[in-house]
C-alpha cells in the first residue's frame, strides 16, 4: 500500500515537475492569485473566468495550470478578507472575523504571513490525506444522500452562532435576513418563482457574491468614512522582510500550533463531503477553535488563531473536495463543478474509472497540488510587502479603488447590472449592520447555507413520505443526528455541570 | 468517406445557390461572429458550443474570427435574451439546450424559441433511467412492478426540467404512480442514488456514464427515439413498450429577423461541420445521437418539443 502510494506520487511528480508543467503551474498560481485579489473572485469564479485560457493546452498541462489557478485564487482571496474586509467567496467569510481586526491593529504583515502558512499547511495536509486515503474516503462520500446533507448543513448552521458576535439576538436577526434573501429564486419543489418580480436575473436566486461584497466591502468602507478615517493621515507601515513587525511572533506560533492541525483535519473532512465543504469547514474550524480556546472573548478582536483555523480549514477542504471529484466524479463545490466540466471538455470521463483509465492525469493533478502549495507560499510571502503597502496609502485615495474593485467584482459575475444594484443595496445594509452591531457574516453564510438546507430538507421529507424517520433510519444520518443533538444539548449539559461543580471551581479559582 | 464528400458537395452547391441572392449572400460573412453561450464555462451547452466553434475555425468554415462569450444567469434567460435583442444582426449565434425551451415556459422571459432564426438541430440530448446495479431492479418491468406494488422514488435535476418531463412521460406510458425528488446538481444526483436515498434517477448520459462504465449504476432505458451510439446495448423506452420519447435540442440558432440567405449559409456551413471527425467524437463521448434536422424543419421540431414539454409541466402543476 505504502509503496503503491510512492509510485503513484512519483508518476505524478514526473509529470507535474517537468519544465513545462512547472511553468504552467507557476503561471496558473500567479494569475489565480491576481484574480483572487478582486473581491468576488474566489476559486469557483476564478476557474470559470480563466478556464478558456487552458482550452488550447493538452489535458495534463491544462489541469496543472488549473490546479495553480485553484490554489492561487484561494490564497489571493483571503488577502482582501484581511486588508479590506471583503471576502472573495463564502469560504473566506470566517477569515474576515479576526483577519480584518488584525490588520486594523497594525498587524497586517503577520496576519498575511500566518494566513499563507495556514493555507500552505492546510493544503499540504489535505493533499497528503488524499494520497493516502482517497479510495476509502470516496466510499464514505457516496453514502451521503439528501438527509445526510441536511444534517451536516444543520450542524454548520448551529456552529454559525459562535460567529455572530457578542449580541446573539442581533446575530439571529442577521441570519434571518440571510435566510429571507436566500428564499428568492425558483422553489426547488414546485418550480414556482419566489420573489423574483419578473426579473430573469433573479430566477437563479440572489448570488451571494454581490451580497458579500456589499455587506462587507462597501459596508465597512462607509463605516470608516463615518468615523472620519479618510481625514486621518495614513499609518506609516514601512514593512520589509527585515522588520520584526513583518513576521508573526513566536507567541503567534506557540498559541496556534494545534490550531493548524485541528483546522486542517476539520476542513479536510468537511471538504470530502459533497456539498459546501470549504464553507462548512471554515465555519466549523473557526467555531471549534473558539470553543476550545481558554480566552474565547478575544476572538473577533484580532486573534491570530481565529484567522489560522478557517484558513487551514478552507485550504484543506479544497484538497478534500478533490477526493469525491477524482474518485467518484462527484463535484463537491462550485470550483470542482467547473473542474468537472473542464475534464469533460478535454475528453476525460469523470467517474470511478478515471483513476484507473487516466492515472497520469489524476496523479499529475495531485502532484501539482503539492507543488502549487509550495510555489504559492513562496509567492505570497514575497508579495506580502507589496500588499501591505496598500495600507500605506491615505484612506482618502483608497476609497475609490475599493469601490471600483467591488463594482467590477459584482458586475463581472454575470455581466449584469442587477448584481450591481444588489451590491449597492447590500452596501447600505452592511453599513447599518456594522453601525448597529449586527453580523454580516451570519447573513452571508445563512444566505449560502439556508437555501441548501431548505432543498435538502424537503428532498429528505419527500423521500421519507412526509415523516422525519429518514433522519434516524439511515445509519449515517443517525450518527449525524446524534452529533447534532450533542451540539444542541452540550451548552445545557455544561451549565448543569457548572451548577453541580460550580462551587468547587470557584473555590479553586479563588485559591489561585 | 463517400458520405462526407457528398455532404461537402451539397454544401458547396448550397453556397453556390445562396450566392445567387443578390449582393448580400456573396458578401456574407464579412465580420467577426459573436457566439453567445447562455451558460457558464464547462457546462454542457458550453462544451457543445466550443466544439462547434473549434471545428468552424479548424476547417476554415467561417472565414472571420469567432468570439465565444459566456453570458450566464437565470437558467439561460440572460444569454438568450441578449441574442434576441441582436435582431437583424447576422453575426450573432447561440446554442440551444433544454432550457432554451424550458425557461420561457416557467419564467417570464422576453423571448421564446419562436423569436430566433433556426439553423439546425445537431444532436439530441435524451435521458437514461438509471438504478443501482446492486438493486432489485434488473429491467424496466421490475421498476413498473415495484411502482405498482408500493412507493417508488425517482430523482432528477430540478423540479420542472427535462428529467421531470421524462419521468412523467414514462409514468403516464406505464400507468404508474411515482414520487419525484428534485435534486440540485449532477453530483448530488449521483450520490442520491449511491447512498440509496432514492430508487432511481433520470439523468443526462454524460452525468452518469462514468458510473455506468464502472458498473455501479445500470441504465434501464433511454428516452430518445433511437438507441444511444455510446451505449448501444441500452434499449429505448419505445422498444420496451412504453410509448413515448423525449429529447432536448442541442442545436444552433441565430438572432431574429435575418435574411434567408444567412440562414442558408449557416445550414450549409454546419452540415459541413457535423461531418467532421471531431463532431462525431463529441457525439460518442457525450452519448448523444446525431440525427440532424435543418432550417425550417428545426423550427417545427422546436415547436413540437416545446408543446410536449408544456403539456407535462401543466399536468404536474408547475405552470398554469
Amino acid at each position: 500500500m505504502f509503496s503503491e502510494v510512492i509510485s503513484n506520487l512519483s508518476l505524478g511528480l514526473s509529470i507535474a515537475a517537468s519544465p513545462e508543467g512547472l511553468l504552467f503551474l507557476l503561471l496558473g498560481a500567479f494569475v489565480g492569485m491576481i484574480v483572487g485579489l478582486f473581491p468576488g473572485f474566489g476559486p469557483a469564479a476564478g476557474i470559470a473566468v480563466l478556464l478558456p485560457l487552458t482550452f488550447g493546452l493538452d489535458p495534463t498541462t491544462a489541469i496543472i495550470m488549473l490546479a495553480g489557478i485553484y490554489y492561487g485564487s484561494m490564497y489571493g482571496g483571503t488577502i482582501t478578507s484581511i486588508l479590506i474586509n471583503t471576502p472573495g467567496e463564502s469560504a473566506t467569510v470566517a477569515s474576515t472575523l479576526d483577519g480584518y481586526p488584525l490588520a486594523q491593529k497594525g498587524r497586517a504583515g503577520p496576519a498575511l504571513v500566518m494566513q499563507a502558512i495556514a493555507s500552505f499547511f492546510g493544503g499540504t495536509i489535505g493533499v497528503l490525506l488524499i494520497t493516502a486515503l482517497a479510495p476509502s474516503l470516496a466510499n464514505f462520500a457516496s453514502k451521503f444522500g439528501p438527509s445526510e446533507y441536511f444534517l451536516i448543513i444543520a450542524i454548520g448552521l448551529l456552529m454559525l452562532t459562535t460567529m455572530m458576535g457578542d449580541n446573539k439576538f442581533k446575530g439571529f436577526i442577521s441570519a434571518l435576513i440571510g435566510f429571507a434573501v436566500g428564499s428568492v429564486g425558483v422553489d426547488v419543489m414546485s418550480g414556482q418563482q419566489r420573489f423574483t418580480f419578473g426579473s430573469p436575473e433573479l430566477i437563479g436566486g440572489v448570488y451571494f457574491v454581490a451580497v458579500a461584497i456589499g455587506l462587507f466591502g462597501i459596508g465597512e468602507l462607509l463605516h470608516c468614512i463615518l468615523n472620519g478615517q479618510h481625514r486621518q493621515p495614513a499609518e506609516k507601515l514601512r514593512i520589509s522582510f527585515r522588520d520584526k513587525e513583518f513576521w508573526p511572533t513566536r507567541k503567534d506560533f506557540a498559541e496556534s500550533k494545534f490550531t493548524f492541525l485541528r483546522g486542517s483535519a476539520i476542513g479536510f473532512l468537511a471538504g470530502v463531503l459533497p456539498g459546501s465543504g470549504a464553507t462548512l469547514g471554515s465555519i466549523i474550524g473557526y467555531s471549534v477553535e473558539k470553543k476550545v480556546a481558554k480566552d474565547p472573548e478575544n476572538f473577533g478582536r484580532g486573534e491570530m488563531r481565529g484567522l489560522v483555523a478557517p484558513e487551514a480549514a478552507n485550504n484543506a477542504a479544497s484538497a478534500g473536495a478533490m477526493v469525491p471529484l477524482l474518485s467518484l466524479g462527484i463535484p463537491g463545490s462550485g470550483a470542482t463543478a467547473v473542474l468537472l466540466g473542464a475534464f469533460m471538455m478535454w475528453g476525460l470521463q469523470p467517474g470511478p474509472l478515471l483513476i484507473v483509465n487516466d492515472p497520469e492525469f489524476v496523479w499529475g493533478l495531485i502532484a501539482s497540488m503539492y507543488l502549487g502549495n509550495m510555489i504559492l507560499i513562496a509567492l505570497s510571502i514575497f508579495a506580502i510587502p507589496l500588499f501591505v503597502k496598500f495600507l500605506d496609502i491615505p484612506y482618502l485615495h483608497v476609497v475609490p479603488v475599493i469601490v471600483l474593485l467591488c463594482v467590477i467584482g459584482a458586475f463581472a459575475i454575470n455581466a449584469s447590472i442587477v448584481e450591481t444594484w444588489i451590491l449597492v443595496v447590500s452596501g447600505a445594509v452592511g453599513f447599518a449592520m456594522k453601525k448597529f452591531g449586527y453580523s454580516p457574516a451570519a447573513t452571508v453564510l445563512a444566505l449560502v447555507l439556508g437555501s441548501m438546507a431548505e432543498e435538502t430538507f424537503l428532498q429528505s421529507y419527500i423521500i421519507s413520505q412526509g415523516t422525519l424517520s429518514v433522519f434516524w433510519e439511515r445509519p449515517v444520518s443517525l450518527i449525524l443526528s446524534i452529533i447534532l443533538l450533542c451540539v444542541v444539548l452540550a451548552p445545557f449539559g455544561l451549565k448543569l455541570a457548572q451548577r453541580v461543580f460550580g462551587k468547587t471551581e470557584k473555590h479553586l479559582a479563588h485559591q489561585k | 468517406m463517400i458520405m462526407r464528400s457528398t455532404i461537402a458537395a451539397a454544401a458547396t452547391a448550397a453556397i453556390v445557390a445562396a450566392s445567387g441572392v443578390p449582393v448580400f449572400a456573396s458578401d456574407y460573412p464579412q465580420e467577426r461572429l459573436t457566439y453567445t453561450v447562455a451558460f457558464g464555462p464547462g457546462g454542457g451547452n458550453d462544451r457543445m458550443s466550443r466544439t462547434i466553434v473549434d471545428i468552424l475555425n479548424k476547417y476554415d468554415l467561417y472565414p472571420n474570427d469567432i468570439v465565444v462569450e459566456n453570458r450566464e444567469g437565470g437558467s439561460g434567460a440572460v444569454g438568450f435574451s441578449y441574442v434576441k435583442r441582436q435582431a437583424g444582426n447576422p453575426y450573432s449565434a447561440t446554442s440551444t439546450s433544454g432550457n432554451f425551451l424550458g425557461t420561457p415556459l416557467v419564467a417570464d422571459t422576453d423571448w421564446t424559441y419562436k423569436d430566433f432564426t433556426p439553423v439546425g438541430l445537431l444532436a439530441s440530448d435524451a435521458m437514461f433511467l438509471v438504478v443501482r446495479s446492486d438493486s432489485d431492479f434488473k429491467t424496466i418491468d421490475d421498476v413498473v412492478k415495484a411502482a405498482k406494488e408500493g412507493r417508488f422514488t425517482i430523482a432528477g435535476s430540478g423540479s420542472a426540467g427535462p428529467e421531470r418531463v421524462t419521468a412523467s412521460l414514462f409514468a403516464n406510458a406505464a400507468n404508474i404512480e411515482y414520487e419525484y425528488v428534485p435534486i440540485g446538481s449532477g453530483g448530488e444526483l449521483v450520490t442520491a442514488l449511491t447512498s440509496g436515498s432514492v430508487d432511481a434517477v433520470v439523468a443526462n448520459p454524460s452525468e452518469v456514464a462514468g458510473q455506468i462504465d464502472a458498473g455501479t449504476f445500470a441504465a434501464l432505458a433511454f428516452s430518445d427515439s433511437a438507441r444511444s451510439t455510446n451505449h448501444p446495448d441500452i434499449p429505448t423506452f419505445r422498444e420496451l413498450g412504453y410509448d413515448f420519447d423525449f429529447s432536448l435540442p442541442r442545436g444552433v440558432v441565430l438572432a431574429p429577423d435575418l435574411d434567408p440567405a444567412v440562414q442558408e449559409w449557416w445550414v450549409a456551413a454546419l452540415k459541413e461541420a457535423v461531418s467532421k471527425p471531431e463532431w462525431q467524437d463529441y457525439l460518442v463521448k457525450n452519448g448523444m445521437s446525431g440525427n440532424p434536422i435543418w432550417g425550417a424543419d428545426f423550427g417545427t421540431y422546436l415547436e413540437a418539443t416545446s408543446a410536449k414539454y408544456e403539456a407535462v409541466l401543466k399536468e404536474i402543476g408547475a405552470i398554469n
